[in-house]
């Protein structure tokens, strides 16, 4: 039995955004090699939301001297979130000495990368997935990371001048994160429902291809790509057939 | 709708709204530590709290220890919560300051002793220690609250219109106009642009843009406010009504406006047992009462903030 098709498209309803997430979070659980570095699927009241996150390592070393001066303290922030179900316990968290320890780690310990833990939720206004992602240095010792670090580690170059050329700030704001209140990036989602609407493919979705495609249009402008294995081409893939 | 020309005066009104805002600097950031004198003054209610910071830097500046510091550092809290800039003063005014609202029988009385206590607003102002896990960091030129303002009227405009054609192509002149407008709490230049967005009087807007603020308990943390928003159409089938209200001409004879009674009894039905009276908790929008019975489109024509949101807050009653 196929699933029913979107009801709301290009639109989604809370419970086809939480089949959507369920989907999406199967699929990837079943295929753990490859993939995102981590995925949960948090169901609250309020609906669900799906936990992505990835770590950038490839940092250009001359890069962070100069970011480093304008360090000011450290962003060290705790999980939130009471996950109903998690694939992988997520990394264990870097214990984070004091200062004097910290520089000296810089110096010494492993490659500086960058985490990025990226929220997928229903907008409660637009009624499509939002991306929201908060960022945090591991192995450096460095300041709050701003709307300039992720145009240039998170935001591949191909993206970055059509996202910066729009609205006031650009395709990407500082707000606040609907369930946490912290202050976190997300990708204006504004125009999601139309550019969906315009992919043919995506009419006729289950609700998990439906995030899949997306997850491709918004997830790539900022890094967060779909694993090949998720969309493994001839029908084979988990998230068709049912969700 | 029905009366333009009240909802005008009433919009006049909001517009007028102001709050008494006593501000003291952080005695930790302050040379003389609680010694400072403090900034009064009263402010609009449609005003944001960092257009008040370059007064407040000039202001304090012979007392700050940290020197150097900027009016965008500045942040503000009320009883250590850092407050949400990018919410209006009113807003903040009607969660955080714990005033009773006016009431229809007591708002032509704003002295009245109940609420002369808790005013002025006391409010502390840092510049130093920027409180990254609660606050987005402002920047020197404003691009930051100019962003966070558009994207609220674009939030508000896709419900009324269900797209956000209309913002998009405001002009780049009109979209910092309208912010300059409310910067500037000049009403008459925020309505020739905001005429624009708008669906006219005789066209029901799509969705209506109100978010209802949840009442805080009293161990909740910084920040955790409880925000309820759900698709609101401005006309619901009548048959959900079981009230006595006469049917507006306009609409389809089995249709009947949304009222604030409705809403809050289909999204908060615990907190709001009865569509049309009150019994376990109230309404607040602009520091008063709202009536159950105001059809929530006239709400939001005449009393949004100007982002074209009304922002309801819910205060437990007794």
């Amino acid at each position: 039995m196929s699933d029913p098709s979107l009801s709301a498209f290009p639109c989604l309803t809370p419970v086809e955004f939480s089949r959507a997430c369920q989907a999406v979070a199967q699929a990837a659980w079943a295929r753990p090699e490859g993939g995102w570095d981590s995925i949960r699927l948090v169901t609250q009241s309020t609906g669900s939301m799906l936990q992505i996150t990835q770590h950038i390592t490839d940092i250009p070393h001359n890069t962070l001297h100069s970011a480093e001066s304008e360090a000011i303290d450290d962003v060290d922030d705790e999980e939130e979130q009471d996950p109903v179900c998690t694939s992988q316990p997520p990394r264990a968290m870097l214990h984070r000495p004091n200062q004097a320890s910290q520089e000296a780690l810089v110096r010494t310990a492993r490659k500086p990368s960058l985490q990025v833990d990226y929220d997928i939720l229903l907008s409660s206004t637009y009624r499509v997935p939002v991306l929201f992602f908060r960022l945090k240095w591991n192995h450096h010792h460095h300041g709050p990371v701003g709307l300039d670090a992720v145009y240039q580690y998170v935001v591949p170059e191909q993206y970055r001048q059509g996202l910066q050329s729009v609205g006031v700030m650009g395709g990407i704001s500082l707000g606040y994160h609907p369930e946490s209140g912290a202050p976190a990036f997300f990708v204006h989602p504004c125009n999601t429902a139309d550019a969906m609407a315009h992919l043919a493919d995506a009419r006729n979705a289950t609700p998990g291809t439906y995030l899949l495609i997306w997850l491709g249009l918004v997830g790539h402008c900022v890094n967060l790509h779909v694993p090949r294995e998720l969309v493994a081409p001839g029908g084979t893939s988990p998230l068709r057939g049912h969700a | 709708m029905e009366n333009p020309a009240s909802l005008a005066f009433i919009q006049k009104n909001v517009w007028d709204g102001r709050v008494p805002l006593e501000v003291v600097l952080a005695p930790s950031e302050s040379r003389t530590f609680d010694q400072t004198d403090p900034y009064l003054i009263s402010y609009p209610r449609v005003s944001y709290l960092p257009s008040l910071l370059p007064k407040l830097r000039a202001f304090f500046s012979s007392s700050l220890i940290e020197p150097h510091s900027q009016s965008h550092d500045g942040w503000f809290a009320f009883e250590d919560v850092p407050l949400k800039w990018h919410y209006p003063i009113g807003l903040l005014f009607d969660l955080y300051a714990g005033v009773e609202p006016a009431t229809r029988t007591s708002s032509r009385d704003e002295d009245s002793p109940e609420s002369g206590s808790s005013l002025p607003w006391r409010l502390t102002v840092h510049f130093s220690n920027w409180p990254d896990e609660d606050l987005v960091r402002l920047d020197a030129d404003g691009m930051v609250m100019n962003d966070a303002f558009i994207n609220s009227v674009k939030e508000a405009d896709f419900l009324r219109n269900g797209t956000a054609k209309g913002i998009m192509s405001l002009s780049k002149e009109d979209s910092s106009g309208l912010w300059k407008a409310v910067e500037d709490v000049n009403l008459s230049s925020f309505q020739r642009i905001s005429n624009t967005l708008l669906p006219p009087p005789s066209q029901p807007f799509r969705n209506v843009p109100i978010r209802i603020f949840l009442p805080l308990p009293p161990d909740a943390e910084s920040g955790s406010l409880k925000v309820v928003q759900s698709p609101l159409p401005p006309f619901i089938p009548a048959s959900s009504i079981q009230s006595s209200q006469s049917i507006s001409s306009r609409s389809s004879p089995s249709m009947q406006p949304q009222t604030v009674g409705t809403v809050l009894h289909t999204l908060l039905p615990n907190l709001f047992p009865s569509r049309r009276t009150p019994v376990l908790a109230k309404p607040v929008l602009h520091g008063a009462v709202l009536p159950l019975s105001a059809p929530i489109e006239e709400v939001v024509r005449s009393s949004a903030y100007g982002d074209g949101w009304a922002y309801l807050v819910v205060r437990m009653m007794g």
